[in-house]
């Protein structure tokens, strides 16, 4: 018997994480046109800075050694099992500390990465991204305070007092939810600002816009923060979800996967990422609850999965370059005037 | 002194010889097409693993075969993804960026093909095709300097780097079709206009590419002791810089860039792991150290779609 509710719940709160990062990826790229390639880079510091700051910080706040016992470590990992759960405050003002940290220290980091890249072509800023990505991989195998290539386990989670096990599920995607609603309000208000249409501008024509006196490097740089900061919240999201993070988690194909949303979704279109993050969840949570029941197949499932998110980006790209939703008009003031006048023809 | 030197030293040369034979298709093809082909990587994958299904099902081990039939099989694919994605994305007048993701998904879909199939050839042969071990050719000459005999992958190496630099060479400054690619190169409009066939010098210009990296992959398997899917891949950070390091437009900047690459990777990692006992791992951070110093220093202006920033950077902006 499939159980339904925690199949909704589990997809829903997957949905929430991947949208916060599809719809800031969507301001990124298919607005500002910011060819960012490393989207994962982003998502996995928001996910070790919450990893980091909760276990060690939960440890030390219960007067535990962590030179003695380190959270990587197995007498650490039952340490915080034990002691995980037991100060709601405790859980909640970390889960605080860790989004701002996250968000500040994502955001400062795709402030500084922006540097070497905004001056040069598209070419080269997806590369530099997408590399940099592997180097923290690379760099986070052999980092032993954040547990080299097993990671961090045993994070608490914010709800971890709850006692029942649905009821904080579904505490858990409210708090999900919740950080979408924020996200979508500011990446919203963001397109439909002077900033969104400068933004455009500069995606439509760089050398226009650089001539009409917009600072195009330090715009894109203002771009890549905000984007950067909300991915590294998602992280922080994504760390507590599954209690456990490892290197393994944020390889590239983490931002191919952003990038078939929101292409399927709509280049430019903030509910078209909402719609290719929901379809693109959907179907990975569906296939992952149907691969038990099949057995051993010939082809995997987990590959065939992936070409078909290739496929996914290429077909649409080649058929419907504008994805599901095309891209909307500017809601400015001025333009709802005009199309209260006109009686709504306008739209 | 850096103790076994003389590997670190054999090491930068076979690697330089690598980076060589995979970025100077990505320079020619990019000046040529403008197309950011991220699925670069997946013609070194293919032609190392055409060379693998034939020496694993076939039993084959002659690397002239072996290489002839990776030309083929990667070549075809580079002209089998200009024809139905990429020059139907530039006629529409699609930009860079749209053409680039584009490669990138089919990158994405190259690589998990490639493991389906190792896993089907994996399921009637019984061998391990994901990780797949050093191949032995028969048909590489024995060489020996200074008593030292050299190793296979060297001496294929040199044959095929030597073997491209001047074919291109000859392709590209003595013949037609070469005039062609190069006018096609430095102004696409002017080009076709001039009577040039702008299709099929693109076409026959993703043939060349794929397939000369395609036999750089055949010669990987003579050098890896384990060869998987993702065997491109882990390349692809120093092939790209090496790229970017030419500009995407120079070939002989592209050339003294594979020497550099390999030279600092492998000289600097050796002399660190040795003095700060730094994993060998962490051979890539040199290499992005490169890339973004390349960037900031000699940002490659216009290449890539890129903008003369330089004015605005140097304050004669007000």
């Amino acid at each position: 018997m499939i159980d339904l509710i925690g199949f909704a719940i589990s997809w829903l709160t997957l949905f929430g994480i991947y949208a916060i990062l599809s719809l800031t990826l969507n301001l990124e790229s298919g607005t500002a046109g910011i060819t960012n390639f490393g989207k994962v880079v982003f998502y996995g510091v928001g996910a070790y800075v919450a990893a980091t700051i909760t276990t060690y910080m939960t440890l030390i706040l219960n007067g535990v050694d962590v030179g003695e016992t380190p959270p990587y470590d197995v007498r650490g990992i039952v340490l915080l099992g034990e002691l995980g759960s037991r100060n709601p405050l405790l859980n909640v003002g970390l889960l605080v500390l860790s989004v701002v940290v996250a968000f500040a220290a994502a955001g400062a980091l795709g402030y500084i990465l922006s540097y070497p890249i905004i001056r040069v072509g598209p070419a080269f800023v997806g590369f530099t991204l997408l590399s940099f990505g592997e180097l923290l991989r690379v760099f986070l195998q052999h980092y032993e305070p954040v547990g080299g290539n097993k990671g961090l386990m045993a994070i608490p989670t914010p709800f971890g007092w709850v006692a029942d096990s649905r009821l904080r599920e579904v505490a858990y995607l409210g708090l999900v939810m919740g950080t979408l609603a924020v996200t979508y309000i500011v990446t919203y208000r963001l397109v439909n600002s002077p900033l969104g249409r400068t933004l455009r501008a500069v995606r439509d024509d760089e050398i226009a816009a650089l001539c009409l006196g917009k600072h195009v490097p330090r715009i894109k740089a203002t771009t890549l923060f905000i984007g950067s900061g909300f991915a590294g919240v998602a992280g922080v999201l994504l760390a507590y979800y599954l209690t456990s993070v490892n290197p393994n988690m944020f390889v590239p194909a983490v931002t191919f996967n952003v990038w078939a949303m929101i292409i399927l979704g709509g280049f430019g279109n903030l509910k078209g990422s909402l719609i290719g993050a929901a379809v693109v969840t959907f179907v990975d949570r569906a296939l992952t609850f149907v691969t038990p029941q099949l057995g051993v197949t010939l082809i995997s499932p987990d590959y065939l999965r992936w070409v078909i998110v290739g496929l996914l980006i290429v077909v649409v790209l080649m058929v419907s370059p504008r994805g599901i939703l095309p891209e909307e008009p500017i809601k400015t003031p001025a333009l709802d005037i005009v199309s209260d006048e006109l009686g709504g023809e306008s739209e | 002194m850096v103790p076994g030197m003389q590997q670190v030293v054999l090491n930068t040369v076979q690697y330089a010889l690598f980076y060589l034979v995979f970025s100077i298709p990505l320079t020619l093809s990019y000046r040529t097409t403008k197309v950011m082909n991220f699925a670069h990587a997946n013609f070194i994958t293919y032609g190392a693993y055409t060379a693998i299904f034939l020496h694993g099902v076939l039993g084959l081990n002659t690397m002239s075969i072996a290489a002839v039939a990776a030309f083929l099989v990667a070549g075809s694919m580079a002209v089998l993804s200009n024809l139905l994605v990429f020059a139907p994305l530039q006629r529409r007048g699609s930009s860079l960026s749209i053409v680039m993701i584009a490669s990138m998904g089919l990158w994405i879909v190259y690589k998990y093909l490639l493991y389906i199939v190792t896993d089907i050839a994996h399921h009637y042969t019984a061998k391990n095709f994901v990780s797949y071990g050093r191949i032995t050719y028969v048909d590489i000459p024995r060489i020996v300097v200074g008593g030292a005999e050299l190793s296979q992958a060297l001496v294929a190496g040199l044959a095929v780097a030597s073997i491209t630099i001047a074919s291109l060479y000859v392709i590209l400054e003595k013949t037609k079709i070469g005039r062609a690619m190069r006018a096609v190169a430095d102004n696409p409009v002017l080009a076709e206009v001039s009577g040039i066939p702008r299709a099929l010098v693109a076409n026959l210009t993703w043939f060349i590419c794929g397939g000369i990296v395609g036999v750089g992959g055949v010669v990987w398997t003579s050098f890896s002791g384990a060869t998987t899917p993702e065997a491109g891949d882990s390349m692809i950070l120093q092939v790209f810089t090496v790229g970017f390091i030419g500009g995407l437009v120079s070939l002989l900047r592209t050339g003294i860039g594979a020497v550099l690459i390999a030279t600092i990777e492998n000289m600097g990692i050796a002399l660190l792991n040795t003095y700060l006992n730094v994993p060998v791992s962490f051979k890539p951070f040199l290499t992005f150290t490169t890339l973004i110093a390349t960037l900031i220093l000699f940002p490659p202006l216009g290449a890539g779609g890129g903008l003369p920033y330089r004015f605005l950077r140097r304050g004669s902006r007000r």
